[in-house]
């Protein structure tokens, strides 16, 4: 499943994000004897780097998350190397692929899912990572690629507004999100094929384990019985937006974004049941301008400490298992890769997406707007 | 009062409430204490302001604004102007081709403008420049200017452009002397006009600009489908203001325009 | 000697504007529109995309239908409203012109997302409404036709209003008191001799009315639901996320015939043009 590349480091292919379960339990379990002096130690010798005054911008989901990845990844970088990090946002694939066919981009770091990077790899829309920068020793193997380092490990999770369902009976499934019955009122869920396609099958009664490879054509059929009453959210930030505001009573979020909601005494919560676990990346568009400093960021946003920050504004688990033990008690039981959570859900396919993302996003736009 | 009357006091009270709540709601909610979109806001803060002042990106953005609506409107402003004055003053034809061909950029839907300033601006090297969003909006901005200046020069009495030629006035001197005057404040109502559609304009820069080069508007327009917090609410209190103050500037340069013709 | 300048001084003055549109505007325009029939290769196949699809056609008669729907509630709400403008005490007639005028100079986006906040389900309408007793459950006001039209009027209202206002402030009223010294009946009087007066108006009103909102972009992106989406979203996606410039160049060349269109038919039945002065 790994392959050794040339300088001698990991490449992980697409089939081995089922491994990467695995990964996250080991990693969540080792925390808890991990050296905490390991995260102090590994600062690297970015005095010697000369990119003052220079800039670069980085692309990622907008709202709490960038903000947290401004103060994790971003400020630390800037006061280390003079660098400025301009914030841009909210990625968007098809205008990625787009200014990278223009040879124009205007992205130099951009956060990616792994279903994308997997599945656009072999589009070349993505510079190599240069790992005599990048430390990516660090990292766990499963979260290394060839195009891309990764930055969190989270999860898709059923969500609910509290004031809508309080009590017990509120949505713990996707078969809830899909029951307009027991469950009137607006719901939302990701304008993207996917995992909505995984999330429809689902909700159908398709066991975790026998999803792969999709019922395409099942999973748009049960899409069609609650087309009308799905508000589709196209930024994260606008899924907390519309779950807190009221504007949906449940409906699919991230478990960072319900964190964050509910940590700003947002009325929410979400459900572990049959999560569907995925990791981002930060990837380097092709031809970027300031990829020299886009790969030097990459490299400090693997740092523990700065990991660490992150999951402890919100709730995104850490690729460097060293950030765990520096990760506060009240986030572990909201983290993806908390054993108990872990357990309950599923890992999305990077394999099967890697091949059929293209034609399936185009059938989603046309199936949209009919 | 007859039933009619009724109906179109009731229309009208409705229509007023209609067009004034979205800017009450959003001046209220800048000043919210709350991290959410609520209402009403449970306290009072200026907290967004605030977050507004001390984030670089939001200030940056305000900057590239300022820096895209001054060039603009001078430019506007004086090519508008000029424009005005010769289609105006002469009567050649196809002088109504030359104004249709000015006032184009007003009747083509934006979107077809932003896209094909997007494809080309990008070859030329103007994409996410700043000469780049100051010729943009110069041209959306220069058929207003041209229709307000216009009707003004319209009502310029020549006779008077004559008299002072008469007495051997300069072209330029009988400009500055006598036209200029006389139209200044349709010519200052442009000037206006083109600072507010430049700050206001979305469509166009959202094509042209990149993050590094990137007025207000379209940083407004990031953050909009996405924050949750009243933010925006500040910037568009503070955005409502600037065009409040030039509209009020402008109401006064045409009253004071307005006293010559009474007396 | 300004006045008896040749004309190729005039000329001079009209250079720098005609020159700057001819070449940062009308050059990039027809760039757009030669790539419908250039991108990916020569040919109509992007007409035949455009118009053959049913996903397309129904795009643009969404276009056409909340163009249409946005013009027909903007003239019901406008008429009154001009109409007490002219016909009210100076005092109450500054107040109307400037209660409509304000709004007018805020930015689209401004208000846009002032709606995004007052129609949600438990937004301020919503409350107000369950409070007074009219609803028992919230109406969907957003992510809706409702929402986009909703949207829509607020913003083009003073489009409206504006040549309806100056065509009004014109009709001499001493007809109408003609028409009601003949013993008509009040709303006689209103439809055979007023409602023609101000036909201009209505006309010119309409007409700005309908055209902006053919090209309308950033209220149905954020008020609208999945099935509002209006031809203008339609070329921004193809562009920015597709790269299709092929077909969003054949949809702009939809878009801006279908306006000169517009513009072609008023112009000859009712004989009058926007007057853009009064936008």
């Amino acid at each position: 499943m790994k392959k050794f590349t040339k300088n001698g480091t990991f490449a992980m292919d697409a089939t081995d994000a089922e491994m990467s379960r695995r990964t996250f339990i080991m990693a969540s379990a080792l925390a808890g004897t991990a050296l905490s002096t390991g995260l102090l130690t590994s600062s690297p010798a970015h005095a010697a780097l000369d990119l003052k005054g220079r800039e670069m911008v980085l692309a990622s989901w907008g709202g709490s998350y960038q903000d947290a990845q401004k103060v994790s990844y971003c400020d630390p970088f800037a006061a280390a190397t003079g660098v400025t990090v301009i914030q841009d946002g909210p990625m968007n694939g098809g205008k990625l692929r787009t200014m990278v066919e223009s040879g124009q981009p205007i992205w130099d770091v951009v956060d990616v899912t792994d279903i994308f990077l997997y599945a656009n790899a072999k589009n070349d829309l993505f510079e190599k990572i240069d790992m005599s920068i990048v430390d990516t020793s660090r990292v766990e193997p499963a979260f290394v690629h060839e195009n891309g380092v990764g930055c969190i490990v989270w999860s898709y999770n059923v969500g609910y507004n509290t004031d809508a369902f309080p009590g017990d009976n509120h949505p713990k499934t996707w078969a809830d999100i899909f029951d307009v019955e027991r469950f009137p009122g607006k719901r939302m869920l990701r304008d993207r094929v996917y995992p909505t396609l995984e999330q429809a099958l689902l909700a159908d009664g398709v066991a975790m384990k026998d999803l792969y490879p999709l019922d395409v054509e099942r999973a748009f059929k049960k899409l069609d019985t609650i087309k009308d009453d799905v508000v589709w959210w196209k930024s994260n930030s606008q899924s907390q937006q519309l779950l807190t505001d009221g504007a949906v009573g449940c409906g699919m979020i991230l478990n960072g974004r319900a964190y964050d909601l509910v940590k700003k005494g947002g009325k929410v919560n979400i459900s572990w049941d049959q999560n569907i676990q995925s990791i981002d990346f930060f990837s380097i568009p092709k031809g970027a301008k300031n990829a020299d400093v886009a790969q030097h960021f990459m490299n400090y946003m693997t740092l523990a400490e700065n990991q660490a920050t992150m999951a402890n504004i919100i709730a995104y688990s850490p690729v460097n298992p060293a950030a765990f033990s520096g990760i506060e008690d009240k986030v572990k039981p909201w983290l993806s890769t908390n054993p108990d959570n872990a357990a309950k859900g599923m890992v999305i396919s990077g394999a099967y997406w890697r091949d059929h993302l293209d034609e399936l996003t185009e059938r989603w736009n046309q199936w949209k707007l009919t | 009062m007859t039933m009619w009357t009724w109906i179109r006091v009731m229309v009208c009270a409705l229509v007023v409430i209609y067009m004034l709540v979205p800017l009450a709601i959003v001046l209220i909610i800048s000043f919210s204490s709350a991290p959410f979109l609520t209402f009403p806001p449970p306290g009072l803060s200026l907290q967004w302001y605030d977050k507004f002042f001390s984030d670089p990106a939001w200030v940056r953005s305000l900057l590239v604004s300022l820096q895209v609506m001054v060039p603009t409107a001078i430019m506007a402003t004086v090519c508008g102007t000029a424009a005005a004055l010769g289609l105006s003053r002469s009567a050649f034809r196809g002088a109504a081709l030359i104004n249709g061909i000015l006032m184009a950029p007003l009747v083509v839907p934006v979107i077809i403008t932003a896209a094909a300033m997007f494809g080309v601006f990008r070859v030329w090297g103007l994409y996410g420049t700043l000469p780049g969003l100051v010729l943009a909006h110069t041209i959306l901005t220069i058929p207003y200017v041209l229709s307000t200046v216009g009707a003004s020069v319209q009502l310029v009495d020549r006779r008077l452009e004559d008299a002072a030629a008469n007495l051997g006035a300069r072209p330029w001197t009988t400009f500055r002397r006598v036209t200029l005057p006389l139209i200044f404040p349709a010519v200052l109502s442009g000037l206006l006009f083109s600072m507010v559609i430049s700050f206001d304009e979305l469509i166009v820069s959202l094509f042209i600009s990149t993050p590094t080069v990137r007025p207000v508007t379209v940083q407004m327009w990031s953050n909009i489908r996405g924050d949750t917090d009243p933010t925006i609410a500040a910037i568009a209190t503070l955005l409502f203001l600037f065009s409040l103050a030039a509209l009020l500037t402008e109401a006064l340069a045409r009253r004071k325009s307005g006293q010559p013709d009474v007396l | 000697m300004l006045a008896r300048m040749k004309a190729d001084r005039f000329m001079l003055l009209i250079a720098p504007a005609v020159g700057l549109i001819l070449i940062a505007f009308a050059y990039p325009v027809f760039w757009l529109l030669l790539r419908s029939f250039s991108d990916p290769v020569w040919g109509l196949h992007n007409y035949g995309t455009a118009l053959g699809s049913f996903i397309y056609l129904k795009v643009l008669w969404n276009t056409v239908s909340i163009a249409g729907s946005t013009t027909a509630l903007c003239l019901l709400l406008g008429y009154p409203m001009a109409y007490s403008m002219v016909h009210s005490a100076a005092l109450v007639k500054k107040l109307l012109i400037f209660v409509v005028l304000i709004p007018f100079w805020t930015s689209i986006l401004v208000r846009t997302f002032a709606w995004m906040i007052l129609l949600q389900p438990n937004g301020i309408i919503n409350d107000m409404l369950i409070g007074i007793g009219l609803i028992d459950a919230p109406l969907d006001l957003i992510f809706n036709r409702t929402g986009v039209l909703i949207g829509m009027v607020q913003i083009l209202l003073p489009f409206m209003i504006f040549p309806l206002f100056s065509v009004m402030a014109r009709i001499d009223t001493s007809y109408v008191l003609a028409a009601s010294n003949l013993g008509a009946p009040p709303v006689k009087q209103f439809f055979r001799v007023y409602l023609p007066l101000s036909l201009p108006g209505i006309v010119t009103g309409s007409m700005l009315v309908f055209i902006i909102s053919l090209g309308y972009f950033i209220t149905p992106a954020l008020l609208g639901g999945r099935t509002d989406i209006m031809i203008a979203q339609l070329i921004e996606q193809n562009i920015s996320e597709f790269g299709n410039w092929g077909l969003s160049s054949a949809l702009a060349i939809v878009l801006l015939v279908g306006t000169g269109l517009m513009f072609g038919i008023v112009h000859k039945v009712f004989k009058v043009g926007p007057d853009v002065r009064t936008t």
